[in-house]
């Protein structure tokens, strides 16, 4: 009911979204506690957390057992109760190297450390909560939570309800199961920023969850239905879509008095003040072509092997799974990766599943690229330079604005994915 | 089982797909031509396009026996290539020019081009084309050079279009039994190119085709204003018959059909937006001169001056990228 079939992107491109159609209407299926997590210490953007605890130690559902000074920095918890069995380096599906981790063996009887009790009036102590709690964008981009909330001069408060990838349906499947809840945590992270306007992007239509649009009115949030598109999701399109002005190269939506949360990160902040939980567990969209889409809600640092056989799906006949977005997550090929705290979606792949992009040809220069580039810029220009080495061309073709999104190389006709220049030029206009 | 970075999904276009619709879209005027002409034009679209495929195909074999990558592995580029060089060509040319033109296009700047660059500098057809016609018109310093094969009249070249005098030889040429040389020019032209046979109908296909196929439709819409601009005001200055001279000027030889099959061919125009429009812009400049000056196949001429300079139109001026722009609130 709320997803149409396609999404309309710039240049007049479609963008097929017909996976999730109705699969918001599948309740979550919480999964058992994993038999070993795997918790990295890298889960959010900036400093790399260190183990606070040691190999044999016991710890407790929900304790810290990662963390670090700085700003930057989100500590990682436990998610199941267990004793540590090693402390090693992991495949990290996200950052594609090997990253420590602590490994927990589930142990005895589940028991859960909670956070510490907070003052739900002081802005401070929700802002401490939050980054005690673990709490980083649950949309994939997993930036810390309290640093966004600790802006200065904020006076709109955006929560990104959009979910415009086309394989994830999980926040609209938390909008219809915890309206009540979300809207709490959306009140407390407004109160810990002191924002006076509150928008809630979403893209399902009126009248389609009444009770989260009845107590959004009550707290007098506007609930705002943005253009279905993929791109409009990104957080600089959508202040763009929403107040009608650009956030400058280079700065951030709270430079602009601006500050935009996902959906997800909402409720967690909620458990986090209300069930005093820290960041453990998530909702999840689960593709496999034999069932669709599944909604599952997950323990942070389940393998996918865990997963899989939770479901009873035979793991040997997939080929390999994609992390989060089908047009932004990299796709891992071992079982035995673990989900993060920030996972919002995972597809397995079958050998005969098509590789749309292995017959790569020569760029034909049709401009495609261009016309579907959401910020404008010349994807097919960057390449070029990029595979010369021109850095002064990529910094004049603005390389730095590209956000990632991936749209040029979906339209591309040649199946180039432009995605490696496009960080390598980046890459190579910072050096 | 690696690592794949993203996306992993694509949205289905592919290289044939693009050569096809713009295959399909020529089907119309080439069924208009053939329609008009009768059995000439037929035979010269089944020349341009079995010279290029049977070249083509002897290459393909000839890479596969050897083992090597085909350079095109299916044979819609160059068939569309070959339909391209069928529907430039005019009425009167003999059909060994029309193979040539074929020949030289998919040998030399089809797969010379390939072989030897990073990419096509030029527009195959229009290259071949070009290469022949002024090779050709040396002829016209023959003692008989309709006979030996030269195609067009040498008093051509002696027509003052600049002039209302001059231009109304435009009559002459163009008016038939019923339709006036205004209508012919636009719906019906039994001579000529054999793509502009009727310049409404490569109007309308080709509108169609630049929003099918996604055409790079800043080249067509900046090449047709200006030339209609520039014909309207020769018209205005010179006196004369004012809608005479934009339906001369914008349906006469081939410039219609170039400007929508051949001056949006993607590898050999610009990629930028602005560069797009000046690349237009100078098309019909350049254009409008070279007819001015009664020179054959003048938009073709320019196009393959233009095609070099592509890249230095994408130097010119870009677009303002999110975060660099003032936006009202
Ligand atoms: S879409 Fe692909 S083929 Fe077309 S210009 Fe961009 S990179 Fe080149
Ligand atoms: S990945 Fe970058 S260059 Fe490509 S469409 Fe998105 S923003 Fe534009």
């Amino acid at each position: 009911m709320s997803y149409p079939k396609y999404f309309m992107e710039k240049g007049g491109f479609k963008m097929d979204i017909s996976m999730k159609h109705g699969a918001e209407k599948n309740p979550f299926i919480t999964l058992n506690p994993p038999e070993r997590a795997v918790i990295f210490m890298q889960q959010h953007i900036g400093v790399c957390n260190g183990p606070l605890v040691k190999k044999g130690e016991r710890v407790l559902t929900g304790q810290k057992v990662g963390d670090a000074v700085g700003k930057m920095r989100v500590p990682v918890h436990s998610s199941v109760t267990g004793i540590v069995e090693d402390i090693r380096e992991v495949y990290h599906p996200v950052l594609n190297r090997l990253e420590t981790a602590v490994l927990v063996r589930m142990e005895g009887s589940e028991e859960m450390k909670p956070l510490p009790s907070t003052n739900l009036d002081s802005r401070k102590e929700i802002v401490d909560m939050v980054r005690e709690a673990g709490i980083v964008g649950m949309g994939g981009a997993a930036f810390p939570t309290h640093v966004k909330l600790t802006s200065k001069g904020v006076h709109t408060f955006i929560v990104n309800a959009k979910e415009s990838d086309p394989n994830l349906v999980c926040d609209v499947r938390l909008m219809i199961e915890k309206p009540e809840d979300i809207v709490k945590g959306i009140m407390l992270m407004v109160k810990a920023l002191n924002a006076r306007r509150i928008i809630f992007a979403t893209r399902t239509r009126e009248g389609e969850i009444p009770e989260l649009e009845e107590i959004m009115l009550e707290h007098g949030i506007e609930i705002v239905r943005v253009t279905p598109s993929y791109s409009v999701g990104s957080e600089k399109l959508l202040v763009k879509e929403l107040l009608g002005v650009e956030v400058p190269t280079g700065k951030f939506p709270p430079d602009i008095g601006v500050v935009v949360n996902n959906v997800s990160t909402a409720y967690a902040v909620y458990r986090a003040a209300y069930l005093k939980e820290p960041l453990i567990s998530r909702g999840l969209s689960f593709y496999s072509d034999t069932t669709g889409i599944d909604n599952l809600w997950f323990r942070a640092g389940t393998t996918l092997r865990e997963l899989m056989e939770g479901l009873e799906h035979e793991t040997r006949r997939y080929d390999r799974f994609v992390m989060g977005s089908l047009m932004m997550g990299w796709s891992v090929g071992l079982p035995h990766t673990p989900l993060l705290k920030y996972s919002a979606g995972l597809t397995a792949l079958t050998p005969e599943f098509p590789k749309p992009y292995d017959e790569q040809l020569k760029c034909i220069r049709c401009g495609y690229c261009d016309s579907v580039c959401p910020v404008d810029i010349y994807p097919s220009l960057i390449m070029k330079a990029e595979k010369e080495d021109d850095i002064d061309a990529l910094k004049r073709l603005h390389v730095e604005d590209c956000i990632l999104c991936n749209l040029c190389s979906y339209v591309c006709p040649s199946r180039i994915r432009l995605t490696k220049h496009l960080w390598d030029g980046k890459d190579k206009s910072r050096a | 089982m690696k690592s794949e970075m993203p996306p992993h999904i694509h949205i289905g276009t592919s290289k044939d797909k693009f050569m096809l619709k713009t295959f399909t879209a020529m089907l119309v005027p080439a069924f208009i031509a053939v329609l008009a002409i009768g059995e000439v034009a037929f035979y010269h679209l089944m020349i341009a396009v079995g010279t290029a495929l049977g070249i083509h195909y002897l290459i393909f074999l000839m890479q596969r026996l050897k083992n090597k990558k085909p350079t095109y592995p299916t044979p819609y580029s160059p068939l569309v290539a070959a339909m391209i060089v069928g529907l430039s060509m005019p009425v009167l040319a003999p059909y060994w020019l029309t193979a040539s033109v074929s020949a030289l296009m998919i040998l030399v700047f089809k797969y010379g081009q390939g072989y030897f660059f990073t990419r096509k500098y030029v527009n195959p057809a229009a290259a071949a084309k070009a290469l022949l016609l002024v090779g050709l018109s040396i002829m016209i310093f023959l003692s008989e050079p309709l006979r030996t094969g030269l195609i067009f009249h040498p008093h051509h070249l002696r027509l003052d279009l600049l002039s209302a005098e001059g231009f109304s030889s435009v009559d002459r040429f163009y008016s038939t039994d019923s339709l006036t040389a205004f209508r012919s020019l636009i719906l019906w032209k039994t001579h000529g190119w054999l793509g502009g046979v009727s310049g409404l109908a490569v109007l309308v296909v080709g509108t169609l085709l630049t929003l099918w196929a996604k055409l790079k439709w800043r080249i067509i819409v900046s090449l047709l204003l200006t030339m209609a601009i520039l014909a309207a005001a020769t018209g205005f200055i010179t006196g004369g018959y004012v809608l005479l001279r934009i339906a001369f000027h914008v349906f006469t030889g081939s410039v219609i059909f170039l400007a929508f099959f051949m001056a949006t061919e993607p590898q050999t125009t610009p990629m930028t937006y602005t560069g797009q429009y000046l690349f237009g812009f100078s098309l019909a400049l350049l254009t409008f001169g070279l007819q001015l000056f009664n020179v054959l196949g003048g938009s073709i001429i320019a196009l393959v001056i233009l095609n070099i300079f592509t890249d230095k139109f994408d130097k010119i001026v870009l677009r303002k990228p999110y975060g660099h722009r003032e936006v009202k609130t």
